[in-house]
């Protein structure tokens, strides 16, 4: 994703977010729930957990009734359900219709289940005494079935494109809508993810002893793990100049888009976080930012000993003594980690701060690791003019993603 | 008399299996007209139907269904499917 810059290229303008979350369906609750300094991350009911040894998840609420008829759909996942509420959101508020029919439009979208828990719903099926084989279960569970839905229910008929690269995934996913649009390959598009508690998932997290039996304290001493989270994010893309020309106003940019690999182990993140600086290094030069630039990190900060140890490596490497200052947010604190579609939903937490002109708290409890001196903003929101923001995603088996956004004019 | 009261029966079991394989929530059996349009236009139900719809039948039914004998005059309505499961028993 960097690039040489001949001439001025094309600024590419966030003009619409939609989201559903362990807050609630939509942006107001995600952005009040961060805002409040609560964590939504507790008890859940989506399946027994007896066995496992934690037992709180970032559960999405029930759909609420206003909502059902618009998601509803024979075959469609949770995760699709999820991923078709942000879109409309999205859509409605950037201006555009809901039939894209008549657009040059793609949709990137980022995913670590798509729809697993159809899939295990299917196998569940089969091993009961009576086993019944249902087909629509397994039409529903591919990773790429929420981007699939988007574009069906929408009328996209431009590239539609699902990257499953674990925790990287949304991150990567904004990476080629913001590739897609600067080509010219698409006028428009939809970039974001779905992912939805399965069992294979939080199973598999608890396996590797990754899961908190608390809400995950991000980059705090004594944190212990992180906690699994559920729901989606669609970001309208679009040309500055397109977004101007039809009177919709950018809520901020999508500067630059950077990504690299650990090249390290499967599951744990290279302990200088050399990978993780290279990715935002080269996420800064295709922003044409210099560190110094940066006025917050939203951090990937899944609250494991090992990641956020990594993470505050690869800022010392970045931004030098000017780490231990830098205002950092932790959203996972706040709404779990979705998996493939985090690096997504954060980029859209990061585009709510910068509109909002604050820095999201992370729930308090405890003190930053001395280790980690971040200047992690903590309990409620720090008020901050930013001009440019960084996020990032940070994944599992090493591949990183990192994003500048820039803030749009009042 | 016994032969029409056998397919009648047979019919609605169809048309309750139709409901509850497919999960056409809200969808009354009884509404469901004999010789309505399946696929496609009626009913609208579609390829991926057809295949959960198959494997509901053989279960209820205890037959066996093959690939190429899904075609459109079996599978056109529940009359159709009505005759063609009738043979099979």
């Amino acid at each position: 994703m960097v690039r040489e810059r001949c001439g001025p290229a094309r600024r590419v303008a966030v003009t619409g977010v939609g989201a559903v979350s362990g807050f609630g369906w939509g942006i107001e609750p995600l952005w009040a729930g961060l805002s409040s300094g609560r964590a939504a991350i507790a008890g859940f009911g989506r399946f027994d957990h007896a066995g496992h040894r934690t037992h709180v998840a970032a559960e999405v609420p029930a759909l609420p009734a206003a909502l059902a008829r618009r998601t509803s759909g024979r075959r469609l996942s949770i995760a699709d359900r999820f991923a078709l509420s942000a879109a409309f959101e999205a859509l409605a508020a950037a201006g555009l219709p809901g039939d894209l029919a008549g657009e040059v439009a793609g949709v990137y979208f980022g995913s670590s289940t798509g729809g697993m828990w159809e899939g295990e719903r299917f196998i569940a099926g089969l091993l009961t005494a009576t086993p019944r084989l249902r087909t629509s279960l397994l039409a529903s569970q591919q990773v790429n079935g929420p981007g699939d839905a988007v574009a069906r229910r929408l009328g996209v008929s431009g590239p539609v494109e699902t990257l499953s690269s674990a925790c990287a995934s949304g991150g990567l996913a904004l990476g080629a809508a913001l590739d897609a649009l600067r080509a010219g390959e698409v006028d428009l598009a939809l970039a974001g993810g779905a992912d939805s508690l399965c069992e294979i998932t939080y199973g598999g997290f608890n396996a590797l002893r990754s899961v908190s039996e608390e809400p995950c304290r991000p980059f705090r001493a004594g944190r212990d793990g992180l906690s699994i989270g559920e729901g989606a994010v669609v970001l309208v893309l679009e040309s500055e100049e397109r977004a101007l020309e039809r009177g919709a106003r950018p809520l901020a940019f999508l500067a630059g888009a950077g990504a690299s690999c650990d090249a390290h182990h499967m599951t744990a993140p290279e302990p200088a976080g050399r990978g993780a600086a290279a990715a935002i290094r080269a996420a800064l030069a295709d922003a044409g930012l210099a560190p110094g630039e940066i006025d917050f990190v939203n951090a990937h900060a899944t609250g494991t000993p090992l990641n956020d140890a990594a993470e505050w490596r690869a800022f010392v490497e970045v931004f030098g003594a000017r780490a231990a200052g830098l205002p950092v947010t932790a959203t996972k604190g706040s709404i779990g980690h979705l998996l493939g579609s985090s690096g997504a939903i954060e980029a859209v937490a990061t585009v709510l701060c910068l509109r909002h002109g604050e820095v999201h708290p992370t729930p308090a409890g405890g003190e930053v690791d001395p280790e980690l001196p971040v200047d992690l903003v903590l309990g409620s929101p720090r008020p901050l003019t930013a001009r440019a923001a960084l996020s990032t995603s940070l994944a599992f088996g090493g591949s990183n993603a990192a994003l500048v956004f820039t803030r749009a004019g009042a | 008399m016994a032969e029409v009261s056998v397919t009648a029966t047979l019919r609605e079991r169809i048309k309750r299996l139709i409901v509850d394989s497919l999960h056409l929530d809200g969808t009354d059996p009884d509404s469901i007209e004999d010789g309505e349009p399946l696929f496609g236009e009626g009913l609208g139900l579609d390829s991926v139907d057809a295949l959960e719809l198959v494997v509901a039948l053989e279960k209820e039914f205890g037959i066996k269904i093959k690939s190429n004998e899904m075609d459109r005059d079996a599978f056109s309505s529940v009359a159709s499917l009505a005759s063609f499961v009738e043979g099979r028993l």
